[in-house]
C-alpha cells in the first residue's frame, strides 16, 4: 500500500480498518456498480417523465414570455 | 456492512474483494481516506461507550447532512416565497400546507440516507453507473440547470438582504462569494460541515421576528388543525405560490447533495438510524423557520398591504411598523443568511455531481491541489451566478418564484431514479425500501405531478381552473 499524503505519518492498516471495505477510494475506483437492463415498462416511464418535463418547461417559458410581454 | 445479506448478493465491494485490492502494491491510500478514517475512528470509539453522554456525542458526530440539506433548502427563494405567501394569503391555508411539504421532503430525503450509507457513492455516480450515460446526462442536465438558476436566486436574496443595510449590490455579492470561498479553505469535510451548520442555524432568526408581530396563537392553532380553504380560491397566482412553496422544500439538488455528503462524511449502514434522525431534526428546524416567516409577514395580509412584488429588503421595511427596527433588521439578515448557506450547499452539490460523473476526485477532504476540478466547479459556478445578479433591471421576485416552480417540475424524473435505485436489491441488499416507504414515495410523486399539471392548466387555460374549484 502507498500513501499519497504524508508518508510515515499515519498507520495505513488503521486507516483500512477504520473504513468499510468499499469506502476506500481505490476500491471505489476499481469496483463500479454494474449497469442494469431497463425493462420495457421502465423505459416507457423514463420517456414519459422526460416528455412531461420538456412540456412543462415549455409552459414555464410561455408563462415567462406572456408575463414579460 | 451487510455482507451477511442473503442472495441476491449486493453489488457493493465485499471485504474479500477489497482485501484483494488492498493487498496489491497499486493501492493508494489517499488524503481523503485518511481524513475520513479519522472521523470514523471517533464514531467507533464513541459508539463503543455506554451512557447518555456518549449517545449525545454520537448524535453530534453523525448529524450534519440532513440538517444542512433542510436548512440549506430554506434558501433565499424559499424564504421569499414564504414571505410572499404570508403577505398575500395569511396563515389559514398555508401553515398546514407547508408542514405537508416538509413531510414530503422527509420521505424523499430518507431514501438518500439509506442509498448513501449502503453504497458509499454519490447520487450522480450511481445513476450513471446503473442506468448508463444516456439517462445519466439527462439527470445531470436537469441538476446543473436547476442548480445554476437556484444559485442565481441565492445571490438575489443576498443582494436584497444586504441591500436593506445600504450595501451596494456589487459589494454584497462579492463579499458573499468570498465567504463561500473561505468556507472551503479548511479542506476538511468535518470543519466545512460544522461551520456551515453554525451559519445555517441562523435561519431560525425568523422565529423571533414572528414573535415580535405578537401572533394570534388561537388563530395559528386553528389554522394548523382545521386547514382553512385558499383565500380567493384557485387562481393562476395562487397556483404559482403553491408550487413555489412545494419547490421551497423538495428539489433535485437536495437528493444529490445529501447522498454525496453522506458518502463524503463516511456514514455506513450502522448510522442509518442517526441519518434519519438528522433528516427529521433538519426538517423540524426548517419547518419552524418557514412557518415563522409566514406568520411574520401575515400582518401585511391582515392590513391589506399589496406585497406581491416585494423583495427581501422591501419586506423588511414593510414589517417595521409591526416588528420594529430590530425585527426588520433580523428579517433582512435572515434573508442574507438563507441565500448564503444555500449558495454554499448548492454549489457543493454541483461540484460533487460533476466529480462523480467526470470520475474526478470529489470531496471536501481534498487539498486544493488534488481536488482542483471539484473546487473550481464550485467556485466558478457561484461566480457566474453572482455576476448575473448584477445585471440591472432584472425582475427578481418573479425569477425567484419561477425557479421554485422549475424545481417542482424537475422533481418527478429525479424521484424516479431515486425510487428505482433505492428498490434495487442488487445494490441495496436488505436495505431496499419497505412497502410503506414506497407508498409514501409514490404519493409524493403523484402530488408533484398533479401540482405540475395544475400549474400547466393555470397558464395555458386559466379559465379551466374555475372548473376544478377555482374562482
Amino acid at each position: 500500500m502507498k500513501n499519497d499524503s504524508d508518508p510515515g505519518s499515519v498507520d495505513l492498516n488503521s486507516i483500512v480498518a477504520s473504513l468499510e471495505p468499499d469506502q476506500l477510494i481505490s476500491a471505489k475506483e476499481k469496483l463500479h456498480v454494474p449497469r442494469r437492463r431497463l425493462t420495457g415498462a421502465e423505459m416507457i416511464l423514463f420517456w414519459a417523465l422526460r416528455i412531461y418535463l420538456v412540456l412543462m418547461f415549455g409552459v414555464v417559458l410561455y408563462q415567462v414570455f406572456t408575463t414579460v410581454k | 456492512m451487510t455482507d451477511s445479506t442473503p442472495a441476491p448478493k449486493p453489488l457493493r465491494a465485499t471485504p474479500t474483494d477489497v482485501l484483494a485490492a488492498t493487498s496489491s502494491a497499486d493501492v493508494l491510500i489517499t488524503h481523503e481516506d485518511i481524513d475520513r478514517a479519522h472521523d470514523r475512528e471517533r464514531v467507533w470509539h464513541t459508539r463503543s461507550q455506554r451512557g447518555f453522554r456518549s449517545r449525545a456525542r454520537l448524535l453530534w458526530l453523525l448529524v450534519g447532512p440532513g440538517i444542512l440539506v433542510m436548512l440549506g433548502e430554506n434558501d433565499g427563494p424559499s424564504m421569499l416565497s414564504y414571505a410572499a405567501t404570508g403577505a398575500r394569503f395569511g396563515i389559514g391555508f398555508f401553515l398546514p400546507f407547508v408542514i405537508l411539504t416538509f413531510l414530503m421532503a422527509c420521505v424523499v430525503q430518507e431514501m438518500t440516507v439509506r442509498l448513501g450509507a449502503a453504497t458509499h457513492r454519490g447520487h450522480a455516480e450511481l445513476i450513471f453507473d446503473r442506468f448508463g450515460p444516456f439517462w445519466g446526462w439527462f439527470s445531470m442536465i436537469d441538476l446543473m440547470v436547476g442548480n445554476f438558476l437556484t444559485l442565481v436566486t441565492e445571490f438575489i436574496a443576498i443582494r436584497a438582504g444586504l441591500g436593506f443595510f445600504g450595501i451596494p449590490p456589487f459589494v454584497s455579492v462579492l463579499a458573499a462569494w468570498l465567504v463561500l470561498f473561505a468556507a472551503l479553505m479548511a479542506h476538511r469535510y468535518w470543519t466545512w460541515e460544522r461551520v456551515t451548520l453554525l451559519a445555517a442555524m441562523f435561519n431560525l432568526v425568523f422565529v423571533p421576528v414572528a414573535l415580535l408581530t405578537h401572533p394570534h396563537w388561537h388563530a395559528i392553532g386553528s389554522a394548523l388543525f382545521t386547514w382553512k380553504p385558499l383565500p380567493g380560491g384557485l387562481t393562476q397566482d395562487t397556483v404559482l405560490v403553491l408550487l413555489a412553496d412545494i419547490g421551497a422544500t423538495v428539489t433535485p439538488w437536495m437528493l444529490f447533495f445529501q447522498q454525496s455528503a453522506i458518502a463524503d462524511k463516511g456514514l455506513t449502514t450502522h448510522d442509518i438510524r442517526f441519518g434519519r434522525f438528522d433528516t427529521m431534526i433538519g426538517a423540524a428546524l426548517a419547518a419552524l423557520a418557514a412557518l415563522a416567516t409566514i406568520i411574520a409577514t401575515a400582518p401585511l395580509f391582515a392590513h391589506g398591504m399589496a406585497a406581491g412584488n416585494f423583495e427581501a429588503a422591501e419586506f423588511a421595511q414593510a414589517l417595521r411598523p409591526f416588528v420594529g427596527q430590530w425585527g426588520s433588521t433580523l428579517f433582512a439578515l435572515g434573508m442574507f443568511e438563507a441565500g448564503m448557506v444555500a449558495a454554499v450547499t448548492i454549489s457543493t452539490s454541483s461540484a460533487y455531481a460533476f466529480g462523480e460523473v467526470a470520475h474526478r476526485p470529489h470531496s471536501l477532504n481534498l487539498p486544493f491541489r488534488q481536488g482542483k476540478s471539484f473546487y473550481l466547479v464550485l467556485i466558478l459556478e457561484a461566480a457566474a451566478a453572482a455576476a448575473l445578479v448584477l445585471i440591472p433591471g432584472i425582475p427578481l421576485v418573479y425569477i425567484v418564484l419561477v425557479v421554485n416552480v422549475i424545481a417542482v417540475l424537475a422533481m418527478p424524473p429525479a424521484l424516479l431514479f431515486l425510487y428505482m435505485l433505492v428498490n434495487d436489491r442488487e445494490i441495496m441488499g436488505d436495505l431496499v425500501s419497505p412497502r410503506w416507504a414506497n407508498i409514501l414515495a409514490l404519493g409524493v410523486v403523484i402530488i408533484l405531478i398533479a401540482a405540475g399539471l395544475l400549474f400547466g392548466i393555470s397558464v395555458v387555460a386559466p379559465h379551466a381552473l374555475a372548473g376544478i374549484g377555482g374562482s
